[in-house]
């Protein structure tokens, strides 16, 4: 097994390049047994029976943007959470101190945020 | 010869493939799968998967024989299969714009599975063939329609102009046999521009030049052409940039401080001259069309200040737009700068105040969990919806005239596969009651119980359809089990089972998260016409059994629930199904309604009958022992009306259970 | 050759998977309707939609394959048995999996069709919902174990097992896992009943071939990370480790592909708000326990 980093890199690479040949070679197989007819009313997207030939590409009026936010500045937070989580022990007191306080204005956050009615269906 | 091969020899890896393709045989059911339960038609004993949607399906199972415009979608269906695709009818007489089936049998479990035998053999043989030719029919085709880019609901299918602007009109794709293509939405009018004319709409883009010998589009301004000619975008004729060197480059706009009101922003001063909204180089003296776009012209109003002689060609141009008005000029933005307040100021708004696009997605005919033949459309904002339009794919009344009493009760149930024996019973209660006969009381305690054991049937596949749903695989296919093997029972039969299917409502009743899916979920506010168990589970005493003899002579009593949510309507239906079980053990016989000898009677007759559903009505006017006509009036007309207000605003899969829970029958409504 | 020897195993396990989901989805156990059906779909007619973003469509079901073999590539069979034993093992099998999101939103816009774009967006609420509480409790038994290859997770665990160490830590993970795999009742972006099949909807033949294996592939890499993480690897008497690896595996898969059948879908609003509102102080409260334990006992 390869210990160095750059070479187990090498190996995913690898390993994703591999992937993406094998299912080109999926793909080909397919089409050499036959090909696709194209037929009217075949492209349009199924829906239960009725033809529905309008484009979707709008603006989506998604409704769980206030988590969104939320989930931005936990998202970075758990950035900082992995290294510490690995000298933690190391560190001792100090570092559960540390990573309390930051988790701790995080959370307060949280609970503003909630108090203020973002993380409810909008 | 299978008509939905694929092109090839069937040699060696096809051989193989055609094998395994007839051995994993994927089934799309039309009308839909609570027919076929209905129907006694057991798939999941007969070794068939069913697919919610027909990309996954390589068999479209036909159950019965389809109206004509259900048999237009599964055609559409049928369409949109992907090949080898193959068409297993059973009891259908005709599949008109489909291609002949590829395997037929009676509509029976036993000829479920001769005719799937059939089906594998003609599949492992024919899904490729040396020649094919493509599947065409008329629902399929598709036909330009011609709209006007701001004002949606104007649909014409000759070019033309629009009769609230004047614009030109620009063509459509639409479905060539879609009635529903011009019903105008009922939301405000420029809330849906359609993708294509406004989907680049620059307002922060544009990079007007410097020059004057350019062109721009007044709807387009990051469209700039060198020459004259029509945007490549809408097609509209294309106006000179304005000539004023300033800085047009992104939004530094300090040079225009003198643009401050554009909101009447005209070239002319004196107020009987008319010009066009979007062109307001353009002045006439009197009314008319514009040359360039067609619109008409509008009036114009005097400005006293802001008149340094500037060139507003593309400036003003957004003004009249509904919906694309560019706005007071800012300081520091760009006068063309169209904010998203603006450009959504004529939109419906949603419940968070956001506008944001709107599109209509069809939930029917086949939806999985719905009841088939509900031909909904709902148009969503997001994933909540914002309008509904329902209509029902096999509706409409049978013509009765000239019938005997016997051929029409046959076809009376047939129209509702769902409550067949309900409406044997209507039917003859109608017509013994035009002749003013009555059926002793072992017969019609032994009919009670037959309708009876159907609204137990009718309420397990309603449970085999909401597990469907919502997900609950072991409930979908324990109900369905259920409600097949006591479909036909004999009494003994329904007794000996009576335990086992008490306690498996117990259980669903017990299915954890229940309560969190479905409570609150599909309220009808008090006072609305409802029926059925869909009333009873609001409280309403309203039971067509309650009163009647032969029911009170078993010791009926109105079942009531509290809530009227799906919650409540699911336990109202438990309920139900226990005391349809004690009513039948109470009724010791059973047996279906046969139209009795009535002899030649002239009159009129009608009766009301609680099918699983609701109240049913029907009248029937009879001359010398023949029908003339039959009015029937079916529980779910009512409950089709209220489905707009019961959905609004709800999310998708919250709405989707409140129409299920509902329990609607299409079959039989107002087309 | 171990990882011929790997990948071998993950087709298998795949299968199994394969097979164990159609036992919970129609009731039947058959060992060979797995490879009927892909041979079936071999032959089948792939198709596309009218007026599809192209490269989005194609992507998907590949870029959800390479997602899941990368996370599978850091799960560790036995000491040395492993595909790439990276120092940083935990937070790459995060990363591999966060492309799942991605790999659906693509699918969901692909096909330019309605049930496919609701199921996309559906999908990234219930993101939101679950990703916190994928990263918390691998923090927490990284905490635990002093280091993020997930070898040194496994032999952290040689005293006890973190499932008894961070039970809360466990259950939360597990959920979001089924979140995350999109397994009943979190299938919010392909429900049936809800979308007719959404996201999977418009894919067919060999495309649908790979997704489907794809997501097997994603189920057995999140049912390896649940046993490294919280199930002690293959650390067991008797048997050989590879093993105790599998036997676990597959039996963590069965769990979450069964019970997850007998509740409702659940709904987008009551997820986002069980995720946020129950799941977040949870699983830091989670983090803070297992802080102050960890500090003060030595295993």
């Amino acid at each position: 097994m390869e210990n160095s980093a750059l070479g187990q890199y090498a190996i995913l690479l690898g390993l994703t390049l591999g992937t993406v040949g094998f299912v080109l070679c999926l793909y080909a197989v397919a089409r050499a047994i036959a090909r696709t007819r194209a037929e009217p009313g075949k492209d349009v997207p199924a829906t239960a029976g009725s033809l529905a030939r309008d484009p979707v590409w709008v603006r989506y009026h998604a409704r769980y943007y206030g988590y969104a936010l939320l989930f931005l500045s936990f998202d970075m937070e758990m950035a900082f959470m992995y290294p510490w989580s690995v000298v933690y022990r190391k560190e001792g007191l100090v570092a559960l101190l540390d990573m309390g306080v930051f988790l701790a204005i995080l959370f307060l956050g949280l609970l503003y945020g909630w108090s203020q009615g973002a993380l409810r269906r909008q | 010869m299978m008509h939905g091969a694929r092109t090839g020899m069937r040699t060696g890896l096809r051989r193989l493939i055609a094998g395994a393709m007839a051995r994993d045989l994927c089934a799309f059911v039309v009308p839909g799968s609570d027919v076929a339960r209905a129907r006694g038609l057991d798939l999941a004993r007969a070794g068939l998967h069913l697919a919610a949607t027909p990309r996954h399906a390589n068999v479209l199972l036909v159950v019965g024989t389809l109206p004509p415009d259900l048999r237009d979608a599964a055609t559409v269906a049928y369409a949109q299969m992907p090949r080898p695709r193959a068409i297993l009818a059973l009891g259908a007489d005709t599949l008109a714009p489909l291609p002949a089936a590829d395997a037929t049998g009676p509509l029976t479990q036993v000829g479920l599975v001769a005719a799937l035998a059939d089906l594998r053999r003609v599949v492992a043989n024919g899904a490729f063939a040396a020649k094919v030719t493509d599947f065409d029919a008329p629902a399929l085709q598709t036909r330009i329609e011609y709209t006007c880019p701001m004002h949606p609901e104007v649909i014409s299918d000759e070019p033309g102009n629009c009769p609230i602007c004047g614009m030109t009109l620009m063509p459509k794709e639409a479905s060539a046999s879609s009635p529903a293509a011009h019903q105008p939405k009922q939301s405000a009018p420029a809330h849906q521009p359609p993708a294509v004319a406004h989907a680049a709409h620059g307002h922060s883009t544009h990079t007007a030049a410097e020059t004057p010998a350019q062109y721009t589009c007044p709807m387009h301004l990051e469209v700039i052409s060198d020459e004259p000619g029509n945007c490549p975008k809408c097609g509209m004729f294309l106006v000179p940039v304005d000539a004023k060197p300033v800085g047009h480059s992104g939004h530094d706009h300090h040079d225009h401080h003198d643009h401050h009101d554009h909101s009447k922003h005209v070239a002319t001063e004196t107020p009987t001259q008319y010009t066009c909204p979007m062109h307001p180089e353009v002045i006439s003296d009197e009314p008319g069309s514009c040359p360039k776009c067609g619109m008409f012209l509008v009036p114009v109003e005097a400005k006293p200040e802001d008149h340094s002689g500037h060139d507003h060609d593309g400036h003003a141009g957004h003004e009249g737009h509904a919906g694309h008005s560019g706005g007071p000029a800012i300081d520091g933005i760009e006068p063309h700068f169209m904010s998203m307040v603006n450009l959504t100021r004529d939109m419906p708004a949603s419940a968070d105040g956001l506008k944001m696009e709107w599109i209509e997605v069809p939930f029917g005919p086949f939806f999985p969990g719905l009841p088939g033949g509900l031909g909904l459309t709902l148009t969503l904002d997001g994933d909540a919806i914002a309008e509904t339009r329902v209509q029902s794919l096999v509706g409409g009344s049978i013509a009765a005239d000239g019938l005997t009493p016997a051929e029409f009760v046959e076809r009376f149930a047939d129209q509702s596969p769902l409550c067949r024996v309900a409406n044997r019973q209507l039917a003859c209660l109608a017509l013994e009651n035009a002749a003013s006969v009555a059926p002793d009381a072992r017969t019609a305690t032994a009919r009670a119980a037959a309708v009876e054991r159907e609204r137990i049937a009718s309420h397990l596949g309603w449970l085999a359809s909401f597990a469907a749903q919502t997900g609950l695989v072991w409930m979908e296919r324990r109900a369905a089990a259920k409600q097949l093997s006591i479909q036909a029972a004999p009494v003994d039969q329904i007794a000996a089972n009576a335990a086992s299917l008490r306690a498996f409502l117990h259980r669903v009743r017990k299915t954890p998260l229940l309560r969190a899916k479905l409570a609150g979920n599909g309220r009808i506010g008090e006072g609305k016409p409802v029926v059925g168990p869909v009333a009873r589970a609001q409280g309403v005493q309203s039971d067509a059994r309650a009163g009647d003899w032969v029911y009170d002579a078993l010791g009926f009593q109105v079942v009531t629930g509290t809530g009227g949510d799906a919650l409540a309507r699911l336990h109202q239906r438990c309920d139900e199904i226990n005391q349809s079980l004690e009513l039948i053990a109470r009724a010791k016989e059973l047996s279906v309604p046969e139209p009795q000898n009535i002899g030649t009677v002239t009159g009129q007759g009608q009766a009301t009958v609680e099918t699983p559903r609701g109240a049913a009505h029907l009248v029937v006017e009879l001359l010398g022992g023949k029908l003339v006509t039959a009015t029937y009036r079916p529980p779910s007309a009512a409950h089709i009306d209220l489905l707009a207000d019961l959905i609004q605003a709800q999310e998708i899969a919250d709405a989707l259970v409140a129409v299920g829970s509902l329990d609607l029958s299409p079959w039989g409504l107002p087309a | 050759m171990s990882i011929a020897i790997l990948l071998l195993t993950l087709t298998l396990g795949a299968y199994f998977i394969a097979v164990i989901e159609g036992w919970a989805v129609h009731g039947r156990f058959s060992l060979t309707r797995p490879a009927l059906s892909a041979v079936a779909l071999f032959g089948r007619e792939s198709l596309l939609a009218r007026t599809p973003d192209r490269l989005f469509f194609e992507a998907a079901p590949v870029l959800l394959l390479v997602a899941g073999l990368l996370a599978v590539a850091v799960i560790p069979l036995a000491p040395g048995l492993i595909i790439a034993d990276l120092a940083t093992g935990a937070l790459f099998l995060n990363a591999a999996l966060a492309y799942v999101l991605v790999a659906l939103i693509m699918a969901g816009w692909g096909p330019n069709g309605g049930y496919a774009m609701i199921g996309g967006w559906r999908f990234l609420g219930q993101f939101i919902a679950y990703a916190m509480l994928i990263v918390m409790p691998i923090t927490a038994v990284a905490m635990r174990a002093e280091s993020l290859s997930t070898t040194m997770i496994v032999t952290s665990q040689a005293d006890l097992w973190n499932v008894f160490y961070q039970p809360l830590g466990f259950v939360l993970f597990v959920l979001a896992a089924m979140g995350l795999a999109w397994l009943p009742p979190l299938d919010l972006p392909n429900a049936p009943g809800d979308l007719a099949g959404g996201v999977e909807a418009e894919y067919t033949g060999v495309r649908l071939a790979v997704l489907r294996l794809a997501r097997m592939v994603i189920i057995l890499a999140l049912a390896g990370a649940i046993v490294t993480f919280y199930l002690g690897g293959w650390l067991g008497p008797w048997l050989p480790g590879w093993a105790w690896s599998v036997i676990k595996m597959l039996v963590v898969t069965t769990v979450m592909l069964t019970t997850g059948r007998l509740v409702p879908r659940v709904r987008e609003a009551d997820l986002l708000a069980a995720g946020w509102k129950l799941g977040i102080p949870l699983a830091l409260a989670n983090i803070f326990l297992v802080g102050v334990i960890a500090l003060v006992v030595d295993i």
